[in-house]
This record gives C-alpha cells, sequence and structure tokens, in this order.
C-alpha cells in the first residue's frame, strides 16, 4: 500500500508550477513548416469553378462537325449493348422430345414449330438404348401441336404428352404448352 | 398532262404489287393449286381482321404433310379462322396470338366463351397456360364445367409452372382410377392450400 508524503505532492506541483524558457525562433519556424504543405483549394476556387462551367460561351461548328457529331452519337447510341440480350423470362426455353420406336429406320419431329416439315427436325437414336429417339428444340411461350413421323409414313402421338382434341386430319397429334412465368 | 402522271400512278402499282408479294406465304406453295388460293383467301381474310395468321398456315401445313385433301384442309383452316375470332371477342383485341390460339383450341373443347372472358378478369399475366391447361384437362376426360371452375380457381395467383403442375397431377390421378372431376377438384384444392402456405415471392 502506497501513501503519498505532501510533502513530496507539494515539491511535483512546484516543479510543474515552474516557467518554461522557450526559444523565441520556434514561432517562426513552426510557421515556415506549415507554409510548405500544398494549400487546399477553398470555397472561392469551386465557386471560380462553377462560373467557368456555367458562363455561356458561343461555339463555332461547321455543318459538316454537326453532321460528324450527329454520326458519332447515332454510332455511340446504336454500339451500346443489348440490355435484352439475356433471355428474359417468357423467352425460348429448350424443349425435350422423346419416343420409343424399336424398328423404325428414322423418325422425325413435325409440328407447328417447324411448318410441318419432316425434313427439319430428323430425331438422333440414343446410344444406349436404340429403340429410343430424342430431339431437343427451342420453344417460345405458346401452344404447339406435333407429332412423330416414322418413317417418313407413320404418324405417332406422344404418348407423354396431352392428345390435340382438335384433330381433322385423321391421324393423332400431341400439344406441348410453352408457359412464360 | 398523261405522262405527268403515269409515274405516280407506276409507282403506285410497283409497291401494291411488291407489297401484296410480301405478304403471299410462299410456305402455302406447298398445297395443291385448288387448295392454295382458297387457304390463301381465308389467310388474306384473317389478316384484314387483325387475327393472326401463323396457326391459320401452320394448320393448313399440317393438314397438307398429313396429306389430307384438299376439302378438309380448307374446312380445317375456315374453323379455326372462326374459333380464332369468337376467342378474340372473349378475350378481348389485348390478347396476344398464343393466348388466342390456345383460347381457340379451348372453345374447340367447349369451354363457354363467358370462361375465357372470366379469366382475362382474374388473371393479369398471359392466358395462354392457364387456356391451354383447360383444353388438356377436357381431352383427359374432365367435364368441361370441372375444369373451367379448377382453373378458374387457380388462375388468378398460380404461374404457369404451377398449372402445368396441376394438369400433371389431375392425370396422374385419373390414370390411377380417380373419378375426372373428383381429381380435378382435389388437385385444385391441393394447389391452392399450397399457394396459401407457401406466400413466398417466386421461385427463381
Amino acid at each position: 500500500m502506497f501513501e503519498p508524503d505532501e510533502e513530496l505532492i507539494g515539491r511535483v506541483v512546484r516543479q510543474l508550477r515552474r516557467p518554461v524558457a522557450v526559444d523565441p525562433g520556434v514561432d517562426a519556424r513552426v510557421m515556415a513548416q506549415i507554409a510548405r504543405f500544398p494549400a487546399r483549394p477553398g470555397p472561392g476556387t469551386a465557386r471560380a469553378g462553377w462560373r467557368w462551367l456555367t458562363r455561356p460561351r458561343t461555339v463555332r461548328l461547321s455543318p459538316l462537325g454537326a453532321l460528324a457529331i450527329a454520326a458519332a452519337c447515332v454510332a455511340v447510341v446504336l454500339a451500346r449493348p443489348d440490355r435484352d440480350s439475356h433471355p428474359a423470362p417468357g423467352s425460348a426455353r429448350e424443349f425435350g422430345f422423346v419416343i420409343v420406336a424399336p424398328r423404325a429406320a428414322t423418325v422425325s419431329l413435325v409440328g407447328d414449330f417447324n411448318d410441318w416439315d419432316a425434313a427439319r427436325t430428323p430425331m438422333q437414336r440414343a446410344r444406349k438404348a436404340g429403340s429410343v429417339w430424342t430431339a431437343v428444340i427451342p420453344l417460345s411461350p405458346g401452344r404447339y401441336r406435333y407429332a412423330f413421323l416414322v418413317d417418313g409414313v407413320s404418324w405417332l402421338a406422344d404418348p407423354a404428352a396431352p392428345a390435340a382434341r382438335d384433330d381433322e386430319f385423321g391421324t393423332a397429334s400431341s400439344v406441348v404448352t410453352v408457359g412464360g412465368s | 398532262m398523261l405522262r405527268r402522271g403515269l409515274g405516280p400512278l407506276v409507282a403506285a402499282t410497283l409497291v401494291a404489287a411488291a407489297a401484296a408479294a410480301q405478304q403471299r406465304d410462299s410456305r402455302l406453295e406447298r398445297l395443291d393449286s385448288t387448295t392454295r388460293p382458297i387457304v390463301a383467301a381465308l389467310v388474306d381474310s384473317a389478316r384484314a381482321a387483325a387475327l393472326p395468321t401463323e396457326p391459320l398456315v401452320q394448320r393448313a401445313l399440317e393438314g397438307a404433310t398429313k396429306r389430307a385433301t384438299g376439302d378438309r384442309i380448307v374446312a380445317a383452316v375456315r374453323r379455326l379462322a372462326l374459333d380464332l375470332d369468337r376467342a378474340r371477342d372473349a378475350l378481348g383485341s389485348t390478347a396476344s396470338p398464343p393466348e388466342l390460339t390456345a383460347a381457340a383450341a379451348a372453345l374447340r373443347a367447349g369451354a363457354p366463351p363467358a370462361i375465357l372472358t372470366a379469366l382475362r378478369r382474374v388473371r393479369r399475366e398471359s392466358l395462354t397456360v392457364p387456356l391451354a391447361v383447360l383444353t388438356d384437362l377436357v381431352a383427359t376426360g374432365v367435364p368441361v364445367d370441372s375444369a373451367a371452375a379448377a382453373v378458374l380457381s387457380l388462375a388468378a395467383k398460380a404461374r404457369d409452372t404451377d398449372l402445368v403442375e396441376f394438369r400433371r397431377t389431375v392425370e396422374r390421378d385419373i390414370a390411377l382410377g380417380a373419378p375426372p372431376a373428383s381429381a380435378t377438384a382435389a388437385a385444385a384444392a391441393v394447389q391452392m392450400n399450397a399457394g396459401a402456405h407457401q406466400q413466398r415471392p417466386g421461385r427463381p
């Protein structure tokens, strides 16, 4: 436990209260150091800059120069990245079609999406399961009628899809509906 | 005087001929020479009435590829044009071509036009999938009234994927032996409860 002596405290206080002698040239040296730092732009500088920006000026431009500037603006507008280039909800999605046709030599997918053209979407025979035929095509939102054409003569509806109700040509078709949400 | 007036006349004729040639669909060349002008006239009439023409062309091409007779092709195209017109009456002039195509199929399946109009009122999103689900359910054997009531109850809040899932559930239950109307009502109730419980902003 330490008990401070009153005599000791008094001596410390007296020592602290003694005036300190400072070199008379210190003020000048400090101010000289401060003056070496670059000055920040003050409010007066900003005001001058704003005045420069807002002061009206007359720009002289030849018709050819004006046309060049206009063409440059058009080029910039046309060359900007297309914001709609990413597939939006409701754009085309890939759909897979599968049919089992063990004895078929060729199978085509035909429907509203390829103008019912049998040559447009030939189906591929699966390597591991030779009786399975597949095709993958992009479809936009909508309702499409389709069917499979086997060996160019036999029409097959898709057993895994709803049947087309309004079948007026004597052979069954199926429907696929592509939604957007 | 005549020579001065001839230039604009020739130009107008050329422009009209070019426009007509541009509108003539080369895909219709696949139809026989008797059927082609009749189908082309039906397509032109639909275009003049601001109806979508692509479904008509596709129906004609389907008939041609399936080697249907010209009479059957013309009858099918004409009937589809009438259905598209009725569909637009029910859905309004703002309906999109896919919506009109789906609505025409729904009408052909027996859906009353009032159901189409009611669907338009309750659903802000596209009606293509709800109408297709309605048509598909009817094709599966669900009575039109049951299918319409179920789709109408779901259409306001269900997303397209939910409606497709609903249709699959009904088809599966029917395949397992459930009566079509009961399967539809049960699946609709499940779908509505799922929507009420989830209350989520939407799947990614």
